[in-house]
């Protein structure tokens, strides 16, 4: 990342700066601090843990093998020796240039005020991962946010669908390294693509498709087919259809 | 469909003409359709440009006459792309970011951020640092709690509340600006310090704040805690148990209403809260009564904390004497040669965290605030990501408003403290 | 923007009293009106961010925005005067602003309240609007991030000076809207272009990821028709 600084000063370090960044202001001797679960986790899994770093002192991450990460978490969530019932946050990171997305758990047990890192190790080929829903709530948005901005797809997810960007945004996933910072489009394009979509288009309910919307029901006109309530405020999602409501009258 | 043919009489009264025969003899027979008496869903869409979502939320709602059958909520109408931003922007430089991502609460993120930093390289503020955070960030959980309450009460239906509290919120700004020059994007921290030392007479202002503020928050108290209307409208409605409320991923007051004393405060200390004397607020039934006595109480408590940090505010140096964070001082940077390189440096690429990283979580206004950064030696993070408390508190906004009324969808919404610009960030 | 240029220019020909030189009667009745405008202006609080919090210490008790005839914030685009887009834009929520505009009847202004609403602001990034000026016409623009209640205080007056200066026949020049136009973007996509392409430092952001954009970088001299 500092190769591509351009203040043109790496020419001249500082004659020590060799030895600070190796002594760092990181203490690594935090391996030597026993994580009950780092342990435990070895213990039971063996394999499907890949390693263990100790990083900003006292923090703990354990790489897992992604086919395993489920059963991991789970037993993490439910033996009562750890006990991490709480999703304190689910995310993912990449380091771009063709490196592995990493999908980040970090786990916090409140009764025993332990905190522990899953990351989990994705290839850009294969992003794909078992999802946590069934085990935390929390983790729905979370995963769909992940989704929207990095492309890893969450199997047995209830509803994974973009979160943040449009329904119908066709960028890419924003947070990866190769998506360019003002987006792929020219303004110009996203915006007439902004402004072309219809702020009811997205997000009606999927069992809500065409056919099966709402429609007003009351006095009808004689004869007539049943006329749906215009309604025209800038969130309205009405959008009838004529023809299901008179099969269902 | 059943037709039936109604015969039309018209009666007659004096405006008809001068024999009082109709003016247009009787009318031939029509088909009237008999009313139709079934009972549909309905959808209705709250949001996003909506006064009593607080911001740009959209909830598409499906109701059955007044209950609520189905909730989806819609985010995304305020993302701004903050975590991207951050990517192009050094370590310092995204400071200003993290203020305007919780308008409500400035100083506690610009604080999460500096310290989750801070951590990830090793570098521990100095004491008189320490505390002066500890003073900003439990002044801005009184104040984004006042900008809460005030609109809380403009949804329950009360107005005077809301001036009451921008009253005391306009103190808090003029605090801000003595500081830092700005009333809401203040951007006072950086990584080691803080932006300068705090200016004359301002702790005195804090405490003139402090003092005067528990009679305006008994005030409003003594408005909305024993009105019939705000205990009708929200006890009992949006309630969640404990364990419920720990599956969703509540936290702050939310989880805290709902009988789970967990604080990060407490739990995590950090800053040495442990050695601050207050308690943590705990409700009983989970319900939007609880959740609104919860954060008034939580005001009374950072009263507590405020009287006691300024008590013991150390004098000393506020930044870290560390020259890969901090600038050196204009006399060693006129005189010493290292110290001009260090300068130099530090202008030129800014502030360079080893390989690394750290997340670190703080006790928001909202909840858990966590601060997730990765560096890979560089002047800028590969990934700054933000733990936001009210996203995911609001994810829980269907399990709350389902099966209640379409009126208090309203109340658990305002009883859950959202800030927009912190979820779609 | 440079249709609606050239229609203020020469004035539309079938305006509520024609092009002829303001007599006495219409100086009168704009007087009358212009002064029953200004000072009932109903603000359509658009607010999203940051700046939604200075518009609510604006209106609140010790700004006052009563004092200017503006008590009543108008929460329907149906009944309201003045459009405040009091902070950030996201493309996402650019079509529901169009909508709003939409939805506002004759005579109507628009603040643009705060730098994310002028001009994008810090946020020159995939998902942002940069300035509403590209989706809708804006009267006043209100520097600040966010600007204080003074400043919004201080636009919204100039919106009344606005409509002070306006007489009945140039009004309805000026403020025509085309039906066609309606739901688009205010200005064509050199415009967009022009007006959101990368300026000032944040030229300096490039990085391996790869800024791309032939779009020349420099501001257009003067927006105002």
């Amino acid at each position: 990342m500092s190769s591509d600084e351009s203040s043109g000063y790496r020419e001249a370090p500082l004659p020590d700066e060799a030895e600070e960044q190796e002594t760092g202001l990181v203490s690594l001797d935090g391996k030597d601090q026993a994580h009950p679960s780092v342990l435990g986790l070895e213990e039971r899994f063996g394999d499907a843990v890949l390693r263990h770093e100790v990083v900003a002192g006292d923090e703990h991450v354990v790489f897992v093998s992604p086919e395993r990460a489920f059963e991991i978490i789970e037993w993490l969530k439910t033996d009562p020796d750890h006990f991490y019932n709480y999703l304190s946050d689910l995310t993912a990171v990449d380091y771009g240039s063709g490196r592995p997305i990493q999908v980040v758990y970090q786990l916090y047990s409140i009764p025993m005020r332990r905190a522990i890192r899953l990351k989990v190790e994705l290839p850009l080929s294969e992003l794909e991962i078992d999802s946590v829903v069934p085990l935390w709530e929390a983790a729905n948005w979370l995963e769909r946010e992940v989704w929207d901005m990095f492309g890893v797809r969450f199997r047995n997810h209830p509803d994974l669908r973009r979160i943040l960007m449009p329904e119908g945004y066709e960028e890419g996933h924003p947070l990866r390294k190769d998506f360019p910072l003002r987006g792929r489009f020219s303004r110009a394009e996203q915006t007439r693509r902004a402004l072309a979509q219809t702020p009811e288009d997205y997000y009606i309910p999927a069992d809500y498709g065409p056919g099966r919307d709402f429609q007003v029901v009351g006095w009808q006109e004689v004869g007539g087919e049943p006329v749906p309530l215009e309604e025209d405020s800038p969130g309205s999602a009405n959008q009838g259809s004529a023809e299901e409501d008179a099969d269902r009258g | 469909m059943s037709k039936k043919t109604v015969e039309l009489e018209v009666s007659r009264t004096p405006e008809m003409g001068m024999d009082f025969r109709p003016a247009h003899g009787v009318l031939p027979p029509v088909d009237l359709t008999e009313p139709v008496l079934r009972s549909e869903k309905m959808l209705i869409n709250v949001g996003p440009q909506h006064p009593a979502t607080h911001g740009v939320l959209r909830l598409v709602l499906e109701l059955d006459g007044e209950t609520v059958v189905r909730c989806l909520p819609h985010i995304g109408y305020l993302h701004s792309s903050f975590e991207k931003l951050g990517e192009y922007r050094t370590w310092n430089q995204v400071i200003p970011l993290t203020d305007r991502m919780d308008y409500l609460a400035p100083f506690i993120y610009n604080c999460a951020y500096a310290m989750a930093v801070e951590k990830m390289m090793g570098v521990e503020v100095t004491e008189r640092c320490k505390v002066t955070r500890v003073v900003m960030m439990e002044l801005d959980r009184i104040f984004s709690h006042l900008l809460w309450l005030g609109t809380w009460a403009i949804d329950v239906g009360a107005f005077t509340p809301f001036l009451y509290a921008f009253q005391q919120r306009e103190k808090v700004y003029t605090l801000h600006e003595a500081y830092t020059g700005a009333r809401i994007t203040t951007s006072a921290t950086r990584i080691g310090g803080m932006m300068a030392d705090l200016p004359e007479g301002w702790l005195e202002g804090v405490r003139e704040f402090v003092n005067q503020f528990p009679q305006t928050l008994d005030e409003i108290e003594s408005l909305l805690s024993h009105n019939a209307i705000h205990i009708g409208r929200t006890q009992g409605v949006g309630v969640i148990n404990g364990e419920d409320a720990i599956n969703c991923g509540f936290s702050g007051p939310n989880l805290r209403a709902s009988g789970v004393p967990y604080d990060v405060r407490k739990d995590r200390p950090y800053y040495d809260y442990e050695t601050y004397e207050f308690e943590v607020p705990i409700g009983e039934h989970g319900d939007c009564y609880d959740r609104y006595m919860v954060r008034i109480e939580e005001m009374r408590q950072s009263c507590r904390i405020l009287h006691q940090a300024l008590d013991r505010l150390p004098d000393g140096p506020m930044n870290v004497d560390d020259p890969r964070v901090i600038l050196p001082s204009k006399t060693d940077l006129m005189n010493d040669m290292e110290s001009m390189i260090h300068h130099f440096k530090l202008v030129m690429e800014g502030v360079k965290a080893p390989p690394g990283e750290s997340h670190f979580s703080i006790e928001g206004s909202k909840g858990e605030l966590g601060m997730y950064v990765v560096s890979d030696g560089g002047s800028k993070p590969v990934r700054w990501r933000v733990r936001p408390p009210s996203f995911i508190n609001l994810s829980v906004i269907p399990k709350l408003v389902e099966g209640g009324l379409f009126a208090d969808v309203i109340m658990v919404n305002a009883s859950l403290d959202i800030v927009l610009g912190e979820i779609d960030r | 923007m440079s249709d609606r240029t050239k229609e203020q220019g020469s004035g539309l020909p079938g305006g509520i009293f024609g092009q002829g030189t303001p007599t006495f009667l219409t100086t009168k009745v704009d007087f009358v009106v212009n002064w029953a405008r200004r000072n009932s202006l109903w603000p359509m609080p658009f607010g999203t961010a940051c700046c939604a919090i200075e518009m609510m210490a604006s209106a609140a008790s010790t700004h006052d925005l009563a004092r200017f005839g503006m008590e009543r914030m108008s929460f329907s685009p149906r009944q309201a005067d003045v459009l405040i887009c009091a902070g950030r834009v996201p493309y996402k929520l650019a079509p529901v602003l169009r909508r709003i505009w939409d939805q506002m009847p004759q005579p109507k202004w628009c603040v643009s309240m705060g730098a994310c609403a002028s001009s994008g602001g810090v946020f020159d990034a995939y998902s942002m609007v940069q300035g509403i000026d590209t989706i809708i016409p804006v009267d006043v623009y209100v520097p600040g991030c966010p600007p204080r209640p003074e400043a919004l205080i201080y636009g919204l007056i100039m919106i009344q000076e606005k409509i002070r200066g306006e007489t009945l026949g140039e009004h309805a020049a000026n403020r025509a809207e085309d039906p066609d136009q309606v739901g688009r973007p205010l200005a064509d996509a050199h415009e967009v272009a022009a007006l959101s392409g990368p300026f000032g430092n944040s030229t300096l952001q490039n990085r391996a990821s790869g800024l791309e954009t032939g779009i020349p970088t420099e501001r257009p001299k003067d927006r105002a028709p």
